[in-house]
């Protein structure tokens, strides 16, 4: 492979685009290139410092507000969406219709569409990202959440601190989940939360990795234990939180 | 808080760069969604965040149209990075603020692909989609984008830098 050519596939390599039989050739180029791996790295650098430093402009709360008040009422068929069961109670009535015709317009839930864990994975996500109630247990300290989950649940899920890999355990909380309870590890990554769902593995399914409504959703078997994995953050570094939790024992 | 509004306000405001600007956008953008709702195919946060680009370009197109220029003289192939140019040098030094100007200063277009890229974590193919251009111009515009970035980074590093007299 020519510099030219390596040149021309390192950023697609570094944005995670690169198809895998050109990554293993761009590899071993940058094995033997130290220019090349140093202009890799740059680029690298470069757009970690634009996830961590650029300003992520959150909406402003009257812009919610705003968009609300501008929506048509919700068409009379949402109302059978089962949105209705993730509405928190009473309170928030007066914002459900135009809440929920937003929500059906960015297709948060398609009812029916997958089966019940994957849909189970999602709404317990959005219930908890949206009402803010993330946590039960909020601690960094695997030896701090793990006992907490213990306590309440017919087994001892793994607690694994991977702050030092990127991943900052927020703390934990429990969910049910598929009809039973599961635990609830939360992570964080830069703005991301990750919930991972945790619960003993029965009839271990295959591996799976979907995306649906915006989020990325994957799951594993791994020691005995079922791992679901959902987050908006991207597929390749969910693939990374997956790898490093697969790579510690129960 | 509603889906994907952080998304889309945010797009919009690195776009437009000014906060009122970027609330009429989403504002225009969100109606719009509903009355397209017929025709959402596949993720919503792409096809809603393609809503509020188009959105924002009608806006700049009628309100600043000269920041939509100077994209035709590009070249579209992809740009080699340059292995002994130190332009993407001492990024980390950089502090916040200088960044933010530098990004906010881009081109449009190259603006947009580094934020949706970056900030929002868009794969090439919703980026494409999302920008209305094929997959190899997204590519094109990322390594051009990174690179000038790194070119004004390295420019205001050096009119920062305290002048030595001796």
């Amino acid at each position: 492979m020519t510099n030219e050519e390596a040149s021309a596939m390192m950023h697609a390599y570094v944005d995670g685009e690169l198809e895998p039989s050109k990554c293993v050739e761009l590899e071993a180029h940058l094995a033997a290139n130290p220019a090349a791996r140093a202009a890799c790295e740059r680029l690298r650098g470069m757009a970690a410092a634009i996830r961590e430093e650029a300003d992520y402009h959150l909406a402003p709360a009257s812009l919610a507000a705003g968009v609300l008040g501008a929506v048509p009422d919700a068409p009379a068929r949402t109302m059978k969406a089962p949105i209705w069961r993730l509405l928190p109670g009473t309170g928030v009535a007066m914002a459900a219709a135009a809440f929920l015709t937003w929500t059906i317009a960015t297709g948060y839930l398609k009812p029916g569409e997958s089966e019940r864990i994957t849909q189970d994975v999602l709404g317990s996500h959005v219930r908890a990202t949206l009402g803010q109630h993330l946590i039960d247990v909020a601690s960094s300290d695997q030896h701090t959440v793990k006992p907490w989950l213990s306590a309440r649940l017919s087994y001892s899920p793994p607690v694994i601190d991977l702050s030092a890999q990127g991943f900052e355990l927020l703390g934990a909380r429990l969910d049910y989940v598929g009809g039973q309870p599961a635990a609830v590890l939360v992570y964080q990554r830069r703005r991301h939360v990750i919930d991972a769902y945790v619960r003993p593995a029965r009839n271990p399914a295959a591996a799976l990795a979907l995306t649906r409504d915006g989020f990325n959703i994957q799951s594993f078997a791994h020691d005995g234990m079922e791992f679901w994995l959902i987050s908006d953050l991207n597929r390749n570094e969910l693939d990374d939180l997956v790898r490093l939790l697969e790579q510690h024992p129960s | 808080m509603l889906p994907h509004l952080d998304a889309a306000y945010n797009l919009a405001r690195w776009l437009t760069r000014d906060d009122h600007d970027a609330r009429d956008v989403v504002q225009e953008a969100a109606l719009r969604a509903f009355r397209f709702l017929d025709g959402l195919r596949g993720e919503p946060r792409p096809w809603l965040l393609a809503l509020v680009r188009n959105s924002c370009m009608t806006w700049l197109k009628a309100n600043r149209p000269a920041e939509l220029g100077g994209i035709d003289g590009l070249p579209a192939e992809l740009l080699p990075v340059e292995e002994t140019t130190p332009e993407t040098l001492a990024l980390r030094a950089v502090d916040r603020r200088m960044l933010n100007e530098a990004l906010a200063a881009l081109p449009t277009f190259f603006r947009e692909a580094l934020i949706l890229r970056e900030l929002e974590d868009l794969s090439y193919k919703d980026i494409a989609r999302i920008t209305d251009t094929p997959i190899g111009t997204v590519m094109s515009r990322l390594a051009r984008a990174r690179r000038l970035l790194g070119e004004s980074l390295r420019a205001i590093q050096k009119a920062s830098a305290p002048q030595v007299h001796g």
